[in-house]
């Protein structure tokens, strides 16, 4: 072989392996997407898990979907949260994702071009939408396309730590506490290295407590509105909760758990958190646990449910058999097993009372009717993990009183702009 | 005299830019076995790192969504780059971060490798000690800091408890929190340093040193002229590696901080990989990726340049 021919040998393997990659990269290929029939079909599943057990206790979910149709069967592939959103946007991208795919309220508007919408599937296989909270079926609409089917849900709420409030002499909450009365009760906590609350920056947090103390959308018509007097203000009175009020103590940087860490540790006595955290963070207290409503505004208690479902990626090639899986892995009997293990608050009406049993609170069902209630789904932007991570940075900063509140939703606002 | 009737032609005697006649086939079977061994890591080197590289490159000049339209836009993504506030405070961040680290960084290593000299006892048990940060997992270094760092924390309690005053917020004030990753950063990572400078100090001939003593030298002209100039191959290699890994930090600011509060610890990395893995806007990180490999590439080209001045490679 001369140099010449050697040299075309070498161009000729480069170019093989340049298209290899880039038919890899391209999409297009099926060995995500399964194969199969309406009635047959093995199906990848993949989905956010916390460790081993998670997985196992998640597997029999899927496992649901064999036990009704004999030639199902559903392959969990677990990924922990963090890294979850990355791999998926990935497989979505390369036309490869497994046909079900794992789906958060917040998060559907930004991967919803790569999901099959699912009316169709919905009166096709007469899946009953009315058996599942309205406002989770809501939240997991895209322009009016249902993309998932929920198993949880759950409108924002107050946590409370009763024996603190005992100590203190101050009344529990009951639904339809107002604001003056929860900063009177939080003034009074904030006492001996405690706090009354603990603050957020994060989107449901910020989200609900602007909501209920002006009645603001951070969107309006699909368009991000943090430049909207009301929201500025709804902002301003939650920010003042830490640097005015001194009711909630200064917040780090990117520390998610922090808001959890002091109100477990009993260091805060009240935190907003989700029905979803509840049986967990009841495991961790060492003091009685309460939940109530968040305190009413001028226009009433009103606050945003969120949640997650499964839903079927535009890759896959059996949207029959994966609908399918998803109705039974949605159905009463998973769902009420996963409500007695104390996973999630169910999105079936039918399996809340075994999460109830398994919770074990007073007041918990009275409280989470009021706020369903009260709730409405927290519509996003497509572009809102963008937002999600500015509020977060830029929301620390006005928390803590290094920049004003209006600046910090104006540069929110600069930065990822209207966001449709 | 008697003539040798075997004629040996030396390489002198080849006219330039031609190889001896008696050793081309020599010269070729050892260039097709040299080409067969390093065909895997050219493979591997084309494959998953230039090809990548142009890619990024092609990549930036597009809007490229993960899922959507793509359309071509030229330098615009650059454009934005240059233009935007955001971009331009994180790229001031890394820069922070670099001038910070890197000299703390070799400072400290340095120092440590100087002090734990021969005689010290127990020097191994250091050695080691000093090595764990660095092969202990970056995710679990963070998260013990934090508990040092965070309101409430470690160094906080401390404080209020002996003295009654509140630590700074380290992690949620734009003027602590690049300082604290700084901090915590040199822990973690001065061990590694420190192993090449011991490693180069044991180099350095006892003989030398005892020489230079006898001759009246003291401690710091013993360092200054004997000690340096060997050791300075070490340093050169330890401040280039240095200071490539720390324009691309990540792990730290994007644990501790989040890159906040604000932008206050956004390093390059970590916009690229928001650009790219959480707002799915592959076209921005791609430029932004390409912006940091030239500060590196040239950076880099200085760095070598210049160390024809200052590093003795024949001592």
């Amino acid at each position: 072989m001369n140099r010449t021919q050697a040299g075309r040998r070498l161009v000729a393997v480069a170019a093989a392996l340049a298209l290899g990659v880039l038919t890899a990269c391209g999409g297009g290929g099926n060995s995500g997407g399964g194969s199969g029939s309406a009635d047959k079909a093995d199906l990848v599943w993949q989905f956010w898990v916390g460790g081993t057990e998670d997985q196992a206790a998640w597997q029999k979910v899927g496992d649901q979907a064999k036990a009704d149709h004999a030639g199902i069967t559903v392959k969990l592939q677990g990924t922990d949260w963090n890294s979850y959103w990355s791999k998926i946007g990935t497989l979505l991208a390369s036309g490869k994702a497994p046909c079900i795919i794992g789906m958060q309220s917040l998060r559907t508007a930004s991967y919803a071009s790569a999901m099959l919408p699912l009316d169709d599937l919905i009166t096709k296989y007469g899946l009953k939408t009315e058996d599942f909270d309205k406002p989770i079926m809501d939240g997991l609409k895209v322009n009016g396309k249902q993309i998932a089917i929920p198993y949880d849900s759950g409108p924002m709420v107050i946590f409370y730590n009763r024996d603190l409030f005992t100590q203190a002499g101050v009344p529990e909450p009951k639904p339809g506490w107002t604001m003056d009365e929860f900063k009177a009760a939080a003034k009074k906590l904030t006492t001996g290295g405690r706090t009354g609350l603990v603050t957020t920056p994060g989107d449901l947090s910020v989200a609900s407590w602007v909501r209920t103390l002006t009645g603001a959308e951070p969107l309006a018509d699909g368009k991000l509105a943090f430049t909207d007097p009301k929201f500025q203000q709804g902002f301003a009175g939650y920010s003042d909760f830490v640097h005015t009020d001194k009711i909630a103590p200064a917040v780090p940087s990117g520390n998610a758990d922090f808001e959890t860490t002091q109100f477990t540790a009993g260091k805060a006595a009240m935190q907003l958190n989700g029905p979803w955290s509840l049986i967990d963070t009841k495991g961790k207290v060492k003091f009685k646990l309460g939940i109530a409503p968040i305190p009413a505004g001028p226009d009433g208690s009103k606050t945003y449910t969120a949640g997650s479902g499964f839903g079927i990626s535009r890759s896959c090639k059996t949207p029959d058999a994966a609908f399918q899986a998803i109705m039974s892995m949605t159905s009463e009997k998973p769902l009420t097993t996963l409500a007695a293990a104390g996973r999630a608050y169910p999105a079936r009406t039918a399996a809340h009372p075994a999460w109830f049993t398994a919770a074990g609170i007073d007041g918990a069902k009275e409280t989470l009717d009021y706020a369903s209630e009260h709730s409405v789904p927290l519509v996003t932007s497509k572009n809102w993990v963008q937002v999600s991570d500015l509020l977060t940075r830029f929301g620390t900063q006005a928390l803590n009183g290094e920049v004003p509140p209006d600046q910090a939703l104006k540069t929110i606002q600069d930065q990822a702009g209207a966001g449709s | 005299m008697a003539t040798d009737t075997t004629t040996v032609t030396s390489p002198r005697d080849v006219p330039p830019g031609k190889a001896p006649a008696g050793r081309r086939p020599a010269l070729r079977r050892d260039g097709r076995s040299a080409g067969v061994f390093l065909a895997p890591g050219l493979a591997g080197l084309a494959l998953f790192t230039l090809f990548p590289t142009a890619m990024a490159l092609g990549i930036s000049l597009f809007d490229w969504p993960v899922f959507g339209e793509r359309s071509f836009l030229g330098l615009d993504n650059y454009s934005h780059l240059l233009h935007d506030p955001v971009f331009r405070r994180v790229v001031l961040n890394t820069a922070l971060f670099v001038v910070l680290y890197v000299p703390l960084n070799v400072v400290v290593s340095l120092g440590l490798a100087v002090w734990l000299g021969p005689k010290i006892k127990g020097r191994q048990a250091f050695r080691v000690l000093f090595f764990i940060p660095v092969m202990t997992p970056m995710v679990a270094n963070v998260m013990v800091w934090r508990l040092l760092f965070q309101p409430d924390g470690l160094i906080d309690s401390g404080l209020q408890t002996w003295f009654g005053v509140h630590a700074p917020n380290f992690l949620g004030s734009s003027s602590w929190a690049m300082p604290a990753i700084v901090a915590m950063s040199i822990w973690q990572g001065f061990g590694y340093n420190f192993l090449v400078f011991s490693a180069a100090l044991d180099q350095v001939p006892q003989s030398q040193l005892e020489s230079a003593q006898i001759d009246g030298a003291g401690a710091l002209h013993r360092f200054r002229y004997v000690v340096w100039p060997m050791i300075t191959p070490s340093i050169f290699f330890a401040t280039t590696m240095t200071l490539i890994t720390s324009f691309q930090v990540f792990a730290q600011p994007f644990i501790l901080t989040q890159g906040g509060p604000g932008v206050s610890t956004q390093t390059i990395v970590m916009y690229v990989y928001n650009q790219g893995w959480q707002f799915l806007n592959m076209g921005l990180a791609a430029a932004a990726g390409w912006v940091l490999f030239v500060i590196i590439m040239g950076l880099s080209a200085i760095q070598f340049i210049g160390q024809k001045r200052w590093v003795h490679h024949d001592v």
